[in-house]
């Protein structure tokens, strides 16, 4: 191997050599193997020919001939050559001149044939260059002709060369080494083959050139070629160098730096034309470094940059040259086959060696030519040969039919199982209704019906001889069926054949012993004796029966032939007699009978031995248990000594009950027995001798006609024959055909004998046959017969005609003869023994599958019972496959197998008997159930138990059901561990601790099940409303702004308010704005605040000065009863006690407590102060939940209590309090206001003026004032009674109130038992009103508490209220009316709006109400109303809004010419024209029989009319137009009142005591709390005192009582007055009193509880308490 | 001294870890993703109703398994674009009866009917992550009366039960003709199904 470095200068001495000789000229051969070479790499290059041999090795001589041959190819393929045709003289010279160039090219061939080793390449190019040398003068201009022709001849080829080809090619591949030698080779003989051609184009123009001494003109041209294209010729070499440089390195692969010279002469030389390219290469580098000089001149302008050049274009000649060198086009030739197989390989083809070829694919022998030689001038070009020298192929894929075949020419030959067959579309509906289920779904069923006839038994025009003649012909046709049955007979001998057995038996074994199984045989064949004979028997007496009443029909038949006298009917019964013989008769006779004697006898026999060894077991049991019995007595007798007689019956009875001591069982009479046979045998059976009579019935009589029959007989036969009849098919349902009509007949058959093809697509599911009588065009249906579906084995042929009996109910008279039907007649004249006949009858039809032209049944397959269920049991084939396919029962199966005695070795049951094996063998059981999800089990991860104890998974389930517990859990935690037990405890404890409730917080029991009643229509009526919940409309997904309206009332933004930016402001008198509101779904702790603005007070209680001690009032207020500490205050008091009004001062402050947290105003001044403050205080919403429903749900309530602010001064020193302050704030109560935080949150603001709760005591204040001293404002005001609070109240930021839910209720509709055209008349009164009128409410249906619709009305009805609160005023009407209305606000009110979280208001009725002990006003209004009502007052119900309650109920009544408006939840009445009545609208009246809609301008009381019946102003549900529809009550009739207990009121009083008193030390645990039990002990004496007053003035003898008693100390205190729910509102209250909170040290306290029970465990709660401060 | 506490501790990780597999971990699965939009619908004003059908080994843990979109009028284009949300959590104790997806994409015309677009199904892929799914969709074709009617009066042959969409017997003679695609995305996670020799 020579290094590289050789190589490459060897590579430059050669190009040296060959430029020196114009290294144009080449040995052909050289260059062809150099281009071959470039091939293999590099495609595109002309040596193709080389590839085109491929024959086996030839000899050298071979060789030359070829060679011999190729030239002289050579020199007509030069005619054929695109350029300029060479004259012929010149090729003859090429010719001539080749032909010593072949000869010495046998000198270089063996060099060149030999494998040419890696070692030997550098030698043999160096060889081949010698060779060159010698050769380029002589061959120089022909060769460079034939060059540019090469390759054009590509069919003669020597094959030495391709082989010398060939390993060179696997030299280049695998040698890298000698590459760069290659590519100098490789390079020059290209650079050579480019100048052939260009010498061979001047060789036509200069023949001086062919004469054969080109070297001086050579040289000449190269240089003078070089000057004149260089400009463009270095550009040119740059451009292309890339592009070059590309393909060399496709090419080469690997190009070293070191290369990169020669290369890039190479290329040159290839690129460039003829002879300048040598010389090209020598300008090259002088060039670019003239280049590079230029380019650092200064002095150069513009210009020396740039140059102007043409456009630069290759002529077409040239390009096609071009292409022509890069371009290969593979010949069209036929390769020979030589070249395509390996040397000295003989084609083979496999089809002559008996092999299968698959035809090719056909190609057209063009492309395959040229695929050949492309595929040849690859490398490894031969592998795509195959054996046989053509190119490998698989067989022809394409197969000649298409394997879709079109339909039409196809429709004979296809297999019918593939045929298809065109459907119409259907609806979904029967899909599963297709029979053809599986896989079947072209072939089509028939059913064949066929109606033969009808048979009528009974028809309304049958005449009584009809009647008659039908019965005989019907006994007639039992007698034959019998007969052939012949029943009788069959048991005889059956019998007769038992009976040899027993004795053939008998006989066999006289004398021997009878072993266990015959005598097991002989016990069973004689029990089947009995039963035959048995059965022989009653068949015997049936025959017997028949015939006799065959005959008594037959007689009834002629009498009445005789005394109608004429014949309807063609019947006539002979009887035939049969003589018997009667010696042999009697024998049989007598044999029979004795017999059946003999066997009775042993029966009885073998019975009485039976029963006598019964009884002798029995006997012996009562023997033994006498001689016990005996043994026992004994030793009673002993014990009767020690004990009494008691025990002893005790004892005796422990034996147990006395056996009855058994009859012994009587011995049977042989001789009855064969009196009974006797008997029986003459009742049943012909006497012996006596004819056997056959009746026979035949209908060849002569029937009268019709002229001599009488006339309704006439008129009757006239009838018959105007009817005609026809039947009608119906195939599910569906009519499907019907036959012709025939005419009746007089003997009532009717022949139709018509066959009804049905084809059928859907499975039968039933086949009915409609009989039509008709008279004339019109008919009516007679019968309808249902026919049985056939099973799919029935088939047409096969199938007898079945009977179908049938009847109808249908009633028909008629005047004339007919009998008609269903109606009674009577065959005896004087009309006894009446019968009724019904229209009845036989139709004789059949159904089955028809049989196709194939005798393929045309029946759908078995396994599709009942509509193509497909049974998953593969046991139902065996039961199929013997044949009964409905029988599906094993147990059955086996049951009658067993009991048939099949024999288990007949062939025919072996089928039975193997599925009887395989299913009571039980390793096959056929499961009960149908599996889903079969193997499921197996591969089941793990079991549900598992599943369930997963923690976090229940966690996690809960939390998506929204349990309340778990609703808010914001995260689960991921891993099991990290869940504890506990967080179930609470959930668990409320599902167990469901049913109790803790008695302790409720204390009173009832209260408890009332509770926990209320709890369970709660979770129902929420559980009802969670579909309304996930129920959304589009205002709760989208949340729209208002599109503005022009007009419109308030809401209209372009109409009005377009003008009130006209109007003048008035800063002085601002208007609350509109604020956005929020929805309540993103908001957390802290974002809602309840914003309070306490604006002022009205008439507020006043400090009340001693009266009772005038002179030290003065001192005293200083002092300690009114102690104005401050001293400016107190100076004003004194001025103030000074005042003309002689009124004392108060500083009343208001405090708002919510929640827990407690804001105060600061205090002002007077009974009418004006504040003016805004208390901020935070919401939380319980769990953190801020959805609408929880907010609703929320039962805070907002506590506002006024309070007096006492200022005392502690300065002990008198000295001091010159320049010392010492006060102690104490405040006492004066009042309070509770509104719930419902009412807030769906009122949204609440604005108004209030009235102060005050209790009816107020210790120390008083609201009188001077008489006289007051204006005329002043009575007027002094009218109202109470304190005032003006308020407004509002959640910040807005929130928009859960009314959605309760619209959303109202879209869900409610199942109700009204009438439906209620319900609608109802929604349009609503909603008429509420488009006239939106703000007012209105009420016509609600819902109660079972969740169903009710109209309102039905609400109202007289209700007795109990009956000790009549009895209490009898005289006083009015004072009665205010106990009853106290009496129903003592009733605790619980607002649906809490107790049903947003869910719907409920109505109760009366006593549901006062059974649950709570409601919300609406029941408590309902219930005065009745109240009202059965006092005989007139009274409506309001339903309109209110404040703070917003919309509900109250009461209004009519009396002595005014109207009353009753607060049911206080008790309170307010007369019309009451300006500080609460109600403010008023919707609608609702009474017992109407409801009316204020359709008035005015919705205020005071403004209004309540005069309903003025159709202006109140609309009315009913209506004429829509009258009241007579609804009755949900009420009940009377009301029941349990007296309360009185003790557990007084327990219950005792108990609240003992908790309140417990609280308030609680309160204080800093101060000791005394209690003053003087003062305890008054109160109590009060508190009845007060309850019996109602709560009314009674303050004033009262204070002054309590004044005397308690004279040294200074009180304040009131009692407060509640309904009895619960303990904890009490508490509530009387915290909120802050009444504990008086700190002074040595304040004392009285606390008094009084529990007033009234009826109905409805009880009153007073708690008075007090405060004592002792006089000093 | 250094060895006793390591080895303690060793312990103390086993018990951990015994404790841990008598505490069966079950196999959990999310789905999360959503119903993107449909495309290649003859008309644009589209919904889906939607809903996920499971064997009876699966359990859902919390989520809603069936919905139903809003109704997309797009303005331009062929899309019509719902992104609707579907989070699921799944747990199982068995494999069978994977979670699929069935669809159904109807149309509502200019009058506000709705008419039957498109059913289609879809298995929830089984590998975790991220899958953006298209579910062909199909409408049963029915007559040419019914075509006609179609074309007329909207409306169009259904489905009675629209079980048939993934339970599949018998469908082979149903006349459907493909609709649009609805696309999806769907997040998968897996959990514990490793423990089970579930590989993902």
């Amino acid at each position: 191997m020579s290094s590289p470095s050789d190589v490459r200068e060897k590579m430059r001495k050669k190009r040296r050599e060959l430029q020196e000789s114009l290294g144009r000229v080449r040995d052909d051969k050289q260059a062809l193997v150099a281009s071959d070479w470039d091939l293999s790499q590099d495609n595109g290059h002309t040596a193709v020919e080389m590839l085109a041999g491929g024959e086996e090795d030839p000899g050298e001589a071979l060789r030359r001939s070829m060679m011999a041959k190729r030239m002289k190819k050579k020199k007509k393929l030069l005619k054929e050559m695109p350029v300029e045709s060479p004259p012929d003289e010149e090729l003859t010279a090429v010719q001539e001149q080749d032909r010593p160039h072949d000869d010495d090219d046998d000198d270089v061939q063996p060099v060149r044939d030999l494998p040419p080793r890696p070692a030997m390449r550098p030698g043999s190019s160096q060889s081949e260059n010698t060779m060159r040398q010698r050769m380029t003068e002589k061959l120089r201009a022909a060769k460079s002709k034939a060059a540019s022709l090469l390759e054009q001849e590509s069919i003669i080829e020597p094959a030495s060369r391709l082989q010398s080809l060939r390993d060179r090619e696997t030299l280049t591949r695998f040698d890298r080494d000698t590459d760069p030698d290659l590519r100098a080779d490789e390079d020059s003989s290209f650079t050579a083959r480019l100048k052939f051609r260009d010498v061979a184009r001047r060789a036509t123009t200069d023949k001086r050139t062919e004469a054969g001494l080109p070297t001086a003109e050579e040289a000449y041209n190269f240089f003078t070629f070089n000057f004149d294209p260089e400009p463009q010729q270095q550009p040119r070499r740059k451009k292309r160098r890339p592009g070059r440089r590309e393909a060399e390195e496709e090419g080469e692969g690997e190009a070293g730096e070191g290369d990169g010279e020669d290369e890039e002469e190479g290329e040159e030389e290839r690129e460039c034309e003829g002879e300048e390219e040598s010389e090209a290469r020598d300008e090259d580098a002088p060039l670019v470094r003239d280049e590079e000089e230029d380019l650092f001149l200064i002095d150069q302008s513009a210009q020396d940059f740039l140059e102007v050049r043409r456009a630069e274009y290759v002529d077409y000649s040239r390009r096609l040259q071009r292409e022509r060198d890069t371009l290969f086009v593979p010949s069209m030739r036929t390769v020979p086959a030589s070249s395509k197989l390996a040397e000295n390989v003989r084609p083979r083809y496999l089809e002559e060696e008996g092999l299968y070829v698959g035809e090719r694919p056909h190609v057209g022998l063009t492309n395959q030519n040229i695929l050949e030689n492309r595929i040849l001038k690859q490398g490894e070009g031969r592998k795509w040969f195959g054996d046989d020298g053509r190119i490998m192929a698989l067989p022809d894929p394409i197969k000649e039919s298409s394997s879709r075949p079109p339909l039409f020419h196809l429709e004979d030959e296809l297999d019918p199982a593939l045929q298809t067959a065109y459907r119409k579309a259907l609806k979904s509906k029967h899909v599963n209704l297709y029979i053809s289920g599986m896989g079947d779904p072209q072939s089509d069923y028939q059913l064949d019906v066929d109606v033969s006839g009808l048979i009528f038994s009974h028809h309304p025009l049958f005449s009584r001889e009809h009647v008659l003649a039908a019965r005989l012909a019907q006994l007639y046709d039992q007698h034959l069926t019998r007969q052939h049955k012949s029943l009788t007979r069959l048991l005889t001998d059956k019998l007769n054949g038992l009976r040899n057995t027993i004795h053939n038996m008998l006989e066999l074994h006289r004398g021997e012993a009878l072993s266990q199984v015959t005598q097991q045989r002989m016990a069973e064949y004689k029990q089947e004796v009995r039963h035959t004979r048995q059965l022989r028997d009653v068949e015997q007496d049936k025959d017997r029966a028949l015939l006799k009443s065959i005959i008594r029909v037959w007689k009834e038949l002629k009498a009445l032939r005789d005394f109608q006298r004429f014949t309807n009917t063609p019947f006539k019964l002979f009887v035939r007699r049969e003589k018997v013989e009667r010696e042999q008769d009697e024998q049989e006779c007598e044999d029979d009978i004795m017999a059946e004697v003999e066997e009775l006898q042993a029966e009885t026999e073998e019975d009485y031995q039976k029963k006598m060894s019964e009884y002798r077991r029995q006997h012996e049991e009562w023997k033994s248990w006498k001689r016990k019995q005996k043994v026992l007595k004994k030793k009673q007798k002993k014990k009767r000594q020690q004990e009494e007689e008691e025990e002893d019956e005790e004892s005796e009875e422990e034996l147990g009950e006395e056996p009855e001591k058994p009859d012994p069982p009587e011995k049977p009479d042989s001789g009855s027995l064969e009196e009974q046979v006797r008997e029986k045998a003459a009742r049943i059976r012909r006497k012996p001798g006596e004819p056997v009579l056959i009746p026979e019935l035949t209908v060849s009589g002569p029937v009268t006609p019709n002229e001599q029959c009488p006339r309704a007989e006439f008129a009757r036969r006239e009838d018959v024959s105007k009817r005609a009849l026809f039947i009608k098919v119906l195939y599910n349902d569906k009519e499907v055909s019907r036959t012709d009509s025939r005419a009746l007949n007089m003997d009532f058959r009717v022949h139709f004998g018509q066959i009804f093809n049905l084809k059928i697509v859907n499975w039968p599911e039933s086949i009915k046959l409609q009989v039509f009588e008709g008279v004339g065009s019109s008919s009516t249906l007679l019968v309808e017969v249902c026919v049985p579906v056939p099973e799919s084995s029935v088939l047409t042929g096969s199938a007898p005609s079945e009977e179908m009996e049938f009847s109808s109910n249908q009633r028909v008279t008629f005047n004339h003869e007919g009998v008609g039907s269903g109606v009674p007649f009577s065959f005896e004249t004087d009309g006894t023994s009446t019968q009724t006949l019904l229209t009845s009858g036989k139709l004789s039809c059949c159904v089955s599958w028809a049989v196709g032209e194939d005798d393929v049944p045309l029946a759908p397959p078995s396994s599709q019972p009942g509509g193509g269920m497909y049974s998953g049991l593969g046991q139902m084939d065996a039961i199929a496959c013997i044949g009964a396919s409905s029988l599906n029962d094993m147990k059955k199966l086996g049951k009658w197998a067993a009991e048939s005695r099949l024999d288990p070795n007949d062939p025919n049951n072996t089928s039975i008997m193997q599925l009887l094996s395989v299913v009571s063998g039980g390793d096959v059981a056929v499961p009960e159930y149908f599996r889903l999800e079969q193997l499921q089990e197996e591969f089941n991860f793990l079991t549900d138990e598992e599943l369930q104890l997963s923690r976090r998974f229940r966690l996690l389930r809960l939390r998506s059901q929204e349990v309340a517990e778990f609703r808010h859990f914001k995260c689960v935690p991921s891993m099991e561990r990290e869940i504890s037990q506990k967080v179930f405890q609470d959930y668990e404890k409320r599902l167990k601790d469901g049913e109790i409730i803790d008695t302790k917080e409720h204390i009173d029991s009832h209260r408890a099940l009332v509770a926990k009643y209320l709890q369970k229509v709660r979770e129902s009526v929420i559980n009802r409303s969670l579909i309304a919940k996930h129920h959304f409309m589009l205002s709760d997904v989208v949340s729209e702004d208002e599109v503005p309206s022009i007009g419109g009332p308030g809401a209209g933004v372009l109409g009005w308010n377009l003008f009130k930016l006209a109007e003048p402001k008035r800063p002085l008198k601002p208007h609350r704005k509109e604020r956005k509101k929020v929805t309540a779904q993103n908001l957390s702790d802290g974002d809602i605040k309840l914003l309070v603005n306490i604006i002022r007070g009205y008439d507020i209680p006043v400090r009340r000065l001693h009266t009772s001690k005038p002179p030290v009032s003065a001192k005293s207020g200083r002092s300690f009863t009114e102690p104005f500490a401050a001293p400016v205050l107190s100076q004003i008091n004194q001025q103030g006690s000074e005042w003309p009004f002689g009124q004392p001062l108060i500083r009343p402050f208001v405090e708002v407590s919510f929640q827990r947290s407690v804001l105060q105003t600061s205090a002002a001044e007077g009974p009418n102060p004006c504040w003016n403050e805004e208390i901020v205080l935070p919401f939380s919403a319980p769990n953190g939940d801020y959805s609408s429903t929880s907010l609703q749900s929320v039962r805070d309530e907002v506590f506002i209590n006024i309070f007096d602010e006492l200022l005392s001064d502690v300065v002990e020193d008198e000295r001091e309090r010159e320049n010392t302050i010492h006060t102690r704030i104490a405040r006492h109560w004066l009042g309070s206001i509770k509104i719930p935080f419902s009412t807030i949150y769906l009122q949204s603001r609440i604005d108004g003026t209030f009235k102060v709760s005050t209790p009816p005591v107020l210790l120390g204040y008083s609201k009188e004032r001077s008489l006289g001293s007051e204006g005329g404002y002043d009575t007027i005001r002094s009218l109202s009674e109470g304190t005032f609070l003006s308020l407004f109240i509002t959640i910040e930021p807005q929130l928009v109130p859960g009314d959605t839910v309760r619209e959303k209720m109202k879209e869900i509709k409610f199942d109700s038992q009204e009438v439906e055209r209620l319900l609608i008349a109802s929604e349009v009164f609503e909603k008429e009103a509420s488009r006239h009128f939106p703000d007012r409410p209105c009420l016509s249906t609600v819902i109660d508490i079972n969740g169903k619709t009710v109209f309102v009305t039905r609400f109202i009805r007289p209700l007795n209220p109990p009956q000790e609160l009549l009895d209490a005023f009898p005289n006083s009407p009015q004072e009665t009316a205010e106990l009853v209305a106290r009496y129903v606000s003592l009733v605790p009110s619980l607002p649906d709006s809490v107790s049903f979280a947003g869910v719907c208001d409920l109505w109760s009725t009366c006593d549901q109400f006062l059974t649950l002990l709570a409601g919300d006003e609406e029941e408590h209004a309902v219930l005065l109303c009745n109240y009202f009502l059965s006092m005989g007052r007139r009274a409506w119900l309001i339903i309109g809004s209110a404040i703070p309650e917003g919309p509900t109920a109250y009461v209004l009544t009519y009396e002595q010419n005014r109207y009353l408006i009753w607060n049911p939840s206080t008790g309170q009445h307010y007369g019309q024209y009451d300006i500080f009545c609460p109600l403010q609208t008023i919707g609608c009246l609702i009474n017992s029989d109407n409801v009316w809609f204020n359709i008035q301008p005015y919705a205020a009381p005071v403004r209004m009319s309540f005069d309903v019946s003025k159709p202006k102003l109140w609309k009315p549900f009913f209506s004429r137009s829509f009258p009241d529809p007579g609804l009755s009550s949900v009420q009940p009739e009377a009301l029941v009142y349990r007296r309360t207990d009185k003790a557990a009121a007084v327990e219950l009083q005792d108990r609240i005591e003992k908790v309140l008193r417990e609280k308030i030390m609680d309160w204080r645990p800093r101060h000791p709390t005394r209690w003053n039990r003087y003062c305890i002990s008054t109160l109590r004496q009060f508190l009845p005192k007060l309850e019996l007053s109602g709560g009314r003035e009674v303050a004033e003898e009262h204070r002054l009582e309590l004044q005397s008693l308690l004279g040294e100390y200074t009180i304040s205190g009131f009692p407060l007055h509640l309904p009895f729910s619960e303990i904890r509102p009490i508490i509530e209250a009387v915290h909120s009193t802050g009444v504990h909170k008086a700190e002074a040290p040595n304040v004392e306290f009285a606390l008094a509880v009084h529990v007033h029970p009234y009826p109905g465990n409805v009880l009153s709660v007073w708690v008075y308490i007090a405060s004592l401060l002792t006089a000093q | 001294m250094q060895q006793a506490p390591s080895l303690q501790l060793h312990t103390t990780r086993e018990c951990l870890g015994l404790s841990h597999r008598t505490r069966t971990l079950m196999a959990e699965l999310h789905i999360i993703g959503q119903i993107i939009g449909a495309t290649g619908f003859p008309q644009n004003s589209l919904f889906c109703k939607w809903g996920v059908h499971t064997g009876g080994a699966w359990r859902l843990l919390a989520g809603l398994k069936e919905g139903q979109t809003q109704v997309d009028m797009p303005q331009t284009g062929d899309m019509a674009y719902w992104s609707h949300p579907i989070d699921l959590h799944y747990t199982t104790k068995g494999l069978q009866g994977w979670p699929k997806l069935h669809l159904q994409v109807w149309h509502q015309d200019s009058f506000g009917r709705c008419q039957l677009y498109g059913y289609g199904y879809i298995h929830v892929p089984s590998s975790p992550g991220q899958h953006r799914l298209q579910c062909a969709t199909w409408r049963p074709l029915g007559s040419w009366q019914d075509q006609l009617a179609e074309m007329f009066v909207g409306g169009g042959p259904q489905l009675r039960s629209p079980d048939l969409i993934y339970s599949g017997a018998d469908r082979y003679r149903l006349h459907t003709v493909g609709m649009g695609t609805v696309e999806l995305e769907l997040c998968v996670i897996l959990r514990h199904f490793d423990r089970y020799g579930v590989e993902s």
